[in-house]
């Protein structure tokens, strides 16, 4: 399956652009979870804040994928 | 000596008061409401000669406590005909505190208008009419300089919108290096300032003494404990979010997550957000000014430094603040993504006195009137220089977005008690609707941030679609009431929600200046009683539940991507203040 990616603020250098936002995807095995999509994109795990797929904040790793889900992930960020 | 400060604009007078009894250990936001809800008739005319205002430094401003210069503002509101309280970061306020003024009250009203004169010595006028019908970047540099600089004044002032009384007009204050870009931007407090004929304050505390700390072994205490939560938190540490990215950090998130009002609130998703965000700010500073540019201070001893610039092309500073707010209001909201649109929008709001949301949102709702596509920033640009040069058009739009909405045939206007929402879409984020719904100040993310739970992982993990949020709402509200009596910017809610110890270095810090025994509890109760002054106000005012209530639009229009609709019922919101 393909999913299609968007990091923001500090992750952005994990990104094939550099760029926070720039939609890039991902080729994972069927069944792949979050976790193993974490593991692909060299992201340390215990810097990831927030998930955000389809729209909606996921907060459990093992949540499976599915195609083209749209993943963005979060370090900790504020502001008002 | 705590003291008041009385100035009344009609015979330009001003006399010194003792704090009464009953004020006593009251501050920023608490004195501004208690002050407005004692001494304004709540039907009066918000231009008319019985309004006041009331400007209060917070119980720590002045003193060593990180994070804690901000100045409150009080008044009824031109935009909400409802008491408004609204505070910017600055030094103009820790010199008041210096001086021993916890409260200016400004009263009567003028012909003409006027520069009031604050040192050790008391009060002075002189006429400020050569001063009017500039841009404040015109204003504050010669000011300065003929005010001995900005090592010995910080300057208060209202723009061309204040001198004409626009409902959207904010008053300004400069920041740490002078410039004129920190308001106290929302429900109209400017037009106020104007109608009393007062353009501008410039405080001087030369000669002051250090404010008074009656327990200095608790107030350090509670003052390193602030410091280090602050400098430990991922929020609020140096290079961490805020200082990297400014608080436009947000767009990007708020936008994943389906909640960032595009628009004017068709949509929960701008596909140019990532454009205008702050990812996008630090990324083109770099681009164009050859370095990585970390935050500034807005105001004297901020440890967050959260405050950002933009840059033109050649390098040179184009303008600052740009806020999650204004990058919002002028961008998203108006389906603008080029940044250097939205800094212009953002620039001419500074010079002309006005606040970024209520003009975002008027721009906007002007849009779908048809008076400019969607997108077209040069004719948003056009249109924010009517308002400067007071056309009729543009006092239309500096009257608001539901004045705007009126004018134009618009049903879609994004309103709770007549000020525009801010940049979270309550369809989508269930308890900041109830926020915007019930608070005192009309539509106000800043009168309870409930997004830290329901977006961004801050003292705990909501969902938003959740609609079990009334309690959230309520606590949240009277914790932020309390914030802004103590003096310290909202920002250190990231922190001290998250590290206990923080929150525990704020009240002792309090207890340690005003030799209190306040506990958490205290908190609570302090920031009830404030809420329920201003509950009182509006309920004199004329306002009734059926005042807090979200626009119908949002109750029959689902909102893309999550086609979700307002579905909170009444008599949920109502239990928020039980009421
Ligand atoms: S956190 Fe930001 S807005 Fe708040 S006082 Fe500091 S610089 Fe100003």
């Amino acid at each position: 399956m393909r999913v299609e990616i968007r990091l923001y603020a500090t992750f952005a250098q994990y990104a094939p652009s550099q760029r926070a936002g720039d939609p890039f995807s991902a080729q994972l095995h069927d069944g792949a979870t979050l976790a193993d999509l974490v593991g692909k994109l060299r992201i340390p795990e215990e810097s990831i804040h927030l998930v955000i797929i389809n729209g909606r904040i996921v907060h459990d790793r093992c949540q499976s994928l599915v195609d083209d889900d749209r993943v963005g992930l979060f370090p900790p960020v504020g502001g008002g | 000596m705590d003291r008041i400060l009385r100035i009344n604009m009609t015979d330009r007078s001003a006399s010194f008061e003792p704090m009464p009894k009953q004020y006593e250990n009251r501050a920023g936001r608490w004195l501004t409401s208690s002050i407005i809800h004692d001494e304004v008739p709540a039907t009066c005319h918000p231009l008319g000669p019985n309004n006041k205002l009331v400007f209060s430094p917070g119980i720590v401003t002045g003193t060593s406590s990180p994070t804690s210069s901000r100045i409150s503002v009080g008044g009824k509101s031109p935009l909400t005909g409802g008491i408004k309280e609204a505070n910017a970061g600055t030094g103009w306020g820790r010199r008041l505190a210096r001086l021993g003024i916890r409260a200016v009250i400004i009263e009567g009203r003028a012909d003409g208008f006027w520069l009031l004169k604050i040192t050790k010595n008391g009060a002075s006028f002189e006429t400020a009419d050569a001063w009017t019908g500039k841009k404040l970047s015109e204003v504050y540099p010669k000011l300065f300089e003929r005010s001995g600089g900005h090592k010995a004044v910080d300057i208060c002032s209202i723009g061309i919108a204040g001198e004409h009384r626009m409902p959207a007009a904010g008053i300004c204050f400069n920041d740490q290096n002078a410039r004129p870009t920190r308001y106290a931007g929302r429900g109209g407090l400017g037009a106020v300032m104007g109608s009393k004929g007062l353009k501008m304050i410039v405080v001087d505390d030369t000669g002051s003494d250090d404010v008074p700390v009656a327990n200095k072994e608790v107030f350090n205490g509670g003052r390193k404990n602030m410091a280090a939560a602050l400098t430990e938190h991922a929020i609020t540490k140096p290079k961490g979010a805020l200082n990297s990215y400014g608080t436009a950090v947000l767009v990007n998130i708020i936008n994943e997550a389906g909640a960032l009002p595009t628009r004017n609130f068709r949509s929960g998703r701008f596909e140019g957000a990532a454009k205008i965000a702050g990812e996008a700010i630090f990324e083109g500073n770099k681009e164009r000014t050859g370095s990585e540019l970390y935050n500034h201070a807005c105001s004297p001893g901020c440890i967050i430094a959260c405050s950002n610039t933009w840059h033109r092309p050649d390098g040179s500073e184009h303008t600052s603040c740009v806020e999650y707010e204004s990058a919002w209001a002028l961008g998203a909201n108006c389906g603008i993504d080029n940044l250097d649109q939205v800094a212009e929008l953002n620039l001419l709001c500074n010079e002309y006195g006005l606040d970024t949301i209520e003009i975002g949102g008027a721009l906007a709702v002007a849009m779908e009137g048809g008076l400019a596509a969607f997108g077209d920033g040069k004719r948003a640009i056009e249109l924010v220089h009517e308002i400067g040069r007071a056309t009729p058009l543009g006092k239309i739009l500096g009257a608001g977005a539901v004045a705007t909405g009126k004018v134009f045939g618009v049903s879609r206007v994004p309103h709770v008690k007549g000020q525009n929402m801010p940049a979270y879409e309550p369809r989508a984020i269930k308890g900041i609707g109830m926020t915007y719904a019930v608070s005192t100040m009309g539509a106000d993310h800043t009168s309870g941030y409930t997004i830290a739970p329901e977006m961004l992982g801050v003292s705990g993990k909501l969902d938003p679609l959740n609609p079990d949020k009334a309690e959230l709402a309520r606590n949240f509200q009277y914790a932020t009431a309390f914030i802004d009596t103590t003096g310290h910017c909202l920002f250190i809610a990231f922190a001290i929600l998250d590290i206990a110890s923080g929150f525990e270095g704020m009240v002792e810090e309090c207890n340690g200046v005003l030799g209190t025994k306040w506990t958490a509890e205290d908190v609570a109760r302090i920031g009830k009683e404030i809420l329920d002054l201003e509950l009182d106000f509006n309920h004199r005012a004329g306002f009734t539940k059926l005042d807090d209530r979200l626009p119908e639009f949002m109750l029959y229009e689902p909102l893309p991507p999550h086609n979700v609709v307002w579905d909170i019922a009444d008599s949920e919101i109502d239990q928020v203040f039980g009421q």
